[in-house]
């Protein structure tokens, strides 16, 4: 059979991700659990004994929190408006605007904001205009969530929107019918129907913002760390490589730990 | 009231890009907003300079075969996936799909690490395996849900014709999926050219991709040059993205 053939094509993609990714990511996971006396947590402990190490994990996890939190709550409004539209050029025109960030250089991307919120921008301009004095957004936390939330709002809105898409009018005719308000079908109808559209939303942006890393680079500058930035930092600049691989590993775990407890959470409700 | 929200969510979206577009025209050596006066001196100044043409066709050729080899190493996969029952499917599953959920600079680390200790790899090899590795899960996925759809009497009918596997592959399947690998190919073309990550750790002297050149330009300089180049590539995308959802609907890609 030249099944074969296939057979071994698969084989050879497989070890090419076993060789170039799964073995170098294990192998750092492995070191990162030893030193020069055998096995231990040392890292670990070196990693939240360290005030700035342990500030970019809490700015991380806030971080992550909020851009989630906040994306969902401009998601929501929008999905079910972007569900209403029946003009279908001008749906899939709104579509394209919205996965616009996501598709953009990510330099490119986080560059503009520069012009909206540097010292010179388009806010503080603004802002003199009107006779204030200029505010200083750039190299701040708040710059590294504005950049955060332009960037995974669209994954919150995409989830949501196919969640919105999948479900069926007639349970909202139904509802109404029956009399209920606007706000009654949202909160009894359509928040339940599309609750798993939302979580799915919520681990990718929470997934998102722990590892990006021009975001925070750019509008952060080098005081605002986050967890990927701290980790360029140690590696390529203080060249404390072990320090670098403990903070990856804690990322994977953090990540991989947020994304678990919540199917975890999820199974244990669903029965 | 969800209107005005979606308004408002939309404009915070891309408001930024409109305003850099018109930020990259002005005349003042500092990025400013509103720019003064007209000037298209940052736009010759970005395709003049070696620095960021170079890079720009490096990104461009690393692209392009990271992207082909992605469709080499994962159409077997998602054929694989979708047309035969063995015991190891979740671990396939899990392995290709392994470098989208590991964050990127986590694996640029790990990647550099690697490539460190063996030694024997030139910089643009390194870059070609690191995004290879990052853009094989997308191949994977789009190809297996257009598979998916492709009823396998297809298959059956062709092969009772005298067909065998391979023929059916290349003569058959192939141009029946021609469509989603050419948005696979796209999406990948895409993540590969925005890399970051992977190509901020695997880089050497003169050997750089666009994105990375324009973070170490930025760190030096504050005039509209990259104003420019943003402007430039938020196009190109626009234009591609308006193009691929013309020609092949969103469910294709995303």
């Amino acid at each position: 059979m030249s099944n074969t053939l296939f057979k071994i094509l698969v084989a050879v993609t497989l070890i090419f991700v076993v060789v170039f990714f799964a073995v170098p990511l294990l192998s750092i996971v492995v070191k990162s659990f030893f030193t020069s006396e055998g096995v231990s947590i040392k890292s670990y402990i070196d990693f939240f004994k360290d005030g700035t190490s342990r500030h970019a994990f809490y700015r991380s996890l806030k971080l992550g929190m909020a851009v989630m939190a906040i994306s969902l709550i401009l998601s929501y409004p929008s999905a079910i408006a972007i569900n209403t539209i029946n003009n279908q050029t001008i749906k899939s025109f709104l579509m394209t605007l919205i996965v616009l960030p996501i598709m953009t250089n990510p330099v490119a991307r986080t560059f503009s904001w520069l012009a909206v919120i540097g010292r010179n921008g388009f806010i503080n301009n603004f802002l003199v205009y009107l006779g204030f004095h200029r505010v200083r957004i750039l190299y701040t936390e708040t710059a590294v969530f504005i950049g955060l939330l332009q960037l995974f709002t669209p994954l919150m809105l995409l989830s949501l929107v196919s969640a919105f898409e999948n479900l069926d009018k007639e349970v909202i005719l139904a509802a109404q019918s029956l009399g209920a308000g606007k706000f009654m079908t949202f909160l009894k109808i359509q928040l339940p129907l599309t609750l798993d559209g939302a979580i799915m939303g919520s681990l990718l942006v929470f997934s998102g913002s722990v590892s990006a890393y021009v975001t925070p680079a750019l509008l952060g500058g080098s005081k605002i760390l986050m967890l990927s930035t701290l980790l360029y930092q140690k590696a390529s600049v203080v060249l404390d490589w072990d320090a670098a691989i403990t903070i990856a590993v804690i990322m994977i775990l953090l990540i991989f730990g947020v994304n678990s407890l919540v199917k975890v959470i999820l199974k244990e409700v669903s029965y | 009231m969800s209107k005005f929200i979606m308004i408002l969510t939309i404009t915070f979206l891309v408001g930024p890009f409109l305003i850099i577009f018109l930020a990259s025209f002005g005349e003042n050596p500092s990025l400013e907003f509103p720019p003064k006066g007209f000037t298209l001196h940052w736009y010759n100044k970005v395709l003049s300079m070696p620095m960021f043409m170079d890079s720009l066709k490096l990104s461009v050729f690393l692209a392009i075969g990271a992207s082909l080899l992605g469709l080499i190493l994962g159409v077997p996969v998602a054929y694989a996936l979708v047309r035969w029952d063995f015991k190891g499917k979740p671990v396939v599953e899990f392995l290709t799909s392994l470098p989208v959920a590991v964050p990127g600079m986590v694996a640029g680390l790990a990647l550099l690490k690697f490539f460190v200790l063996m030694g024997t790899f030139s910089i643009e090899s390194t870059l070609l395996i690191g995004h290879t590795l990052i853009v094989l899960p997308y191949s994977v996925r789009i190809v297996k849900g257009s598979l998916m759809n492709l009823p396998e009497e297809v298959e059956l009918a062709a092969q009772s014709l005298g067909a065998n596997p391979i023929k059916t592959f290349f003569l058959i399947i192939l141009p029946l999926i021609k469509t989603s690998l050419i948005a696979a190919f796209i999406l990948m073309f895409i993540i590969s050219f925005n890399n970051v990550p992977i190509s901020l750790f695997l880089s050497g002297p003169g050997i750089t991709t666009l994105p990375i050149v324009m973070m170490s330009y930025m760190e030096y300089y504050y005039d509209p040059t990259i104003a420019a180049l943003s402007t430039l590539l938020i196009a190109v995308t626009l234009i591609v993205v308006l193009g691929m959802q013309k020609i092949l609907g969103f469910s294709k890609f995303l």
